[in-house]
């Protein structure tokens, strides 16, 4: 460091020729008192005059009344570095001896000048070290308040803007995924587009991009007046996904001071902009939490409380929500004066906007079949879908839904069917089946005239309107539990006579057991039947 | 699974030729390249799902939900070649009455053509 201080000054005056006088002063200036007591005793040892000369003129000379004497004498030369500077003069004494100390006085005031010129360098970096601190200081705390990224990324155009003494500057952030979000200070002098465009210029080179004189483009210069720029790449988690513009740096081009402030802004910049993604993905994160767990409680709070007692039926249900709440919901309407009806359901999708769909899917058809006189399950799907219908396409979802009707007299299970998957139904001794569905989801395409079927429902027989949560469980393999599985299960209960909980309870666990502790991704939702003794 | 757009002959209609299993993994993919598809007005847009071999409700709702947009923007989403299993699918929730199926690719993209004469 302190070598290259030297060179650096070194280099400084052979380069600057008024710096040589300058050099000599200030030497003057903080030793005057030394060379006065140096020049004392050349006087009393009987010279003249003694002075130090710099191109030619006095800079100092004693006895200081009178003018300088130019007269021939004995002369040293002060060096700096390799070339001579300046000089000492002494008049009135001419001796091998004198001569010999005057040069070795030449040589000390050489070194002095070099030890005071390196002190004034080192005061000066240490004064811009203590600005650059204090700016940097300044843009911490004027962004640390900042928790928006758009603010953060002005704040950061404007504090730089002001430390490098630009017109203008602008700070950009491209997160993948994302539009990209530029800022400027004080007011766009550049459109995006080009500033999108040498941004990629910036990410591809790695490093920062100075633009002046005649590398300024035609039309940064043409169009938006620019003379100059410097483009800084900020690095956030790793990856340059934004940047730091200066442009038109006041009274010059910007410089490798320029470019170390700016550096130490971007690094500090880079830090700030992690701290406010990391704030606002937590914020997120807590935000999507808190629906989960409102969407939640919305689908707990609209199941069926308890389960009606319906004659000649067993019956049970459960549903059990994922993580990432989906739309699923059963629900039960079973009036004194009429058949009891029951309805399983799904939106497709998940989360907040899934749960307020299921609430409005399961008020359409519990309305429907609550205040029809004689409600049949078609007509509550027909009369559901043409209330859900606008909605559902405004929101681009759908949702399955069974509809099931059970007539104890006739022993007669009436159910019509939008899309549902998967109702498996095993009559008593028999084999299991899939009860297809006779119409597409409600939401898909009007259903004016959905299908209605009817089963006979006996003693034993078994029915199970499941959502796909079960049939689409996964186990770590990747492997889905699958509509086969469920054909078994459902027919051995037939077989084993289990009762509509104790069947429920089985699925559960078998669909549980299977996912060895893979996360469930869906809702599990069933409705389990049993024909029984009236 | 990587789906793969193109345009059919005579530049009506976009293809999406889609292979494996379209599941709820794959499904972003698919959506991604299928809002490309239905990026031009009135898209006509055509899956293929010859090479697929299973699709969950995942996969199902990303082709509802792109049908009824290109139907809303005039246009229509159709699919072809459906593999038993896939088409079993598509039967046992109905789907395959919203949505106009295929046998054969050729056949799908002139009945777009013969379509948009009428």
């Amino acid at each position: 460091m302190r070598g290259r201080r030297c060179e650096h000054l070194l280099v400084r005056m052979l380069t600057d020729g008024a710096g040589q006088e300058r050099d000599i002063r200030s030497v003057l200036a903080s030793q005057r008192g030394r060379l006065a007591t140096l020049a004392e005793t050349w006087l009393d040892a009987g010279a003249r005059g003694y002075g130090v000369w710099a191109e030619g003129r006095s800079v100092a000379h004693w006895p200081a009344a009178g003018p300088a004497e130019e007269g021939a004498g004995l002369s040293a030369p002060i060096y700096v570095g390799r070339r001579v500077r300046g000089e000492l003069r002494v008049s009135g004494l001419d001796s091998p001896a004198a001569q010999a100390r005057l040069e070795v006085e030449a040589q000390m005031v050489s070194r002095l000048a070099q030890l005071v010129d390196e002190l004034d360098e080192m005061t000066a970096a240490l004064v811009d070290a203590q600005d650059h601190l204090l700016a940097l200081y300044d843009l911490a705390s004027s962004t640390r308040s900042q928790l928006g990224v758009p603010d953060t990324l002005r704040t950061l155009a404007c504090e730089a803007a002001r430390l490098a003494q630009a017109e203008g500057a602008f700070a950009l952030l491209v997160e993948p995924g994302r539009g990209p979000l530029v800022e400027h200070y004080p007011e766009p002098l550049v459109e995006r587009k080009l500033l999108l465009g040498l941004f990629e210029q910036v990410q591809a080179k790695a490093s920062a991009l100075v633009l002046h004189g005649a590398s300024v483009a035609t039309v940064l210069e043409d169009v938006f007046g620019i003379r100059n720029l410097l483009f800084e790449p900020i690095r956030i988690r790793g990856n340059i996904i934004a940047g730091l513009g200066l442009l038109n740096k006041a009274g010059g081009d910007f410089g490798s001071p320029d470019l170390k402030l700016v550096q130490a802004i971007a690094e500090q910049a880079g830090a700030q902009i992690e701290n406010v993604l990391l704030y606002q993905e937590t914020l997120a994160q807590a935000k999507l939490q808190h629906e989960m767990e409102l969407a939640a409680r919305i689908q707990l709070t609209l199941l069926p409380r308890r389960l009606p007692k319906v004659a000649g039926l067993d019956l049970y249900a459960h549903s059990r929500p994922a993580l990432q709440v989906g739309g699923d919901f059963y629900d039960f309407m079973a009036l004194p004066d009429r058949p009891a009806i029951f309805a399983v359901g799904d939106v497709s999708g998940k989360g907040m906007s899934a749960a307020l769909l299921m609430a409005m899917t399961r008020t359409a058809i519990r309305s429907q079949a609550s205040f029809m006189s004689r409600p049949t399950p078609q007509e509550v799907l027909s009369r559901s879908s043409r209330d859900l219908y606008d909605d559902l396409t405004e929101v681009n979802m759908f949702v399955t839904a069974f509809v099931g009707q059970y007539e104890p007299g006739l022993r007669r299970l009436s159910y019509a069917n939008a899309g549902h998957s998967p109702v498996v139904f095993c009559p008593a001794g028999g084999s299991a089946r899939l009860l297809w569905a006779d119409d597409p989801p409600l939401g898909v395409i009007p259903l004016d005239h959905p299908r209605g079927q009817s089963l006979s429902f006996q003693v034993g027989d078994m029915l199970m309107v499941a959502t796909d949560g079960f049939s689409e469980a996964r186990n770590p393999a990747g492997e889905m539990f699958g509509y086969d599985r469920l054909l078994q299960l459902v027919e051995k209960f037939g077989r084993d006579g289990e009762s509509a909980e104790e069947a429920t309870r089985i699925v559960l666990d078998t669909v549980t057991a299977f996912g060895a502790g893979q996360e469930q991704d869906d809702d599990q939702t069933l409705i389990m039947l049993r024909g029984v003794a009236l | 699974m990587e789906p793969e757009l193109r345009m059919s002959a005579d530049g009506r209609v976009t293809i999406l030729a889609l292979a494996g299993r379209f599941d709820s993994y794959t499904a972003p993919r698919v959506a991604e390249q299928l809002a490309r598809a239905m990026s031009a007005p009135h898209p006509q847009v055509l899956v293929n799902l010859e090479k697929v071999e299973f699709l969950d409700s995942t996969a199902l709702a990303t082709l509802v939900q792109s049908m009824k947009h290109c139907r809303q923007q005039g246009g229509d989403l159709r699919l072809c070649c459906l593999q038993q299993p896939v088409r079993m699918i598509f039967e046992l929730t109905r789907l395959d009455k919203a949505f106009e199926i295929w046998a054969d690719e050729g056949e799908a993209v002139r009945a777009f053509a013969g379509a948009d004469v009428d």
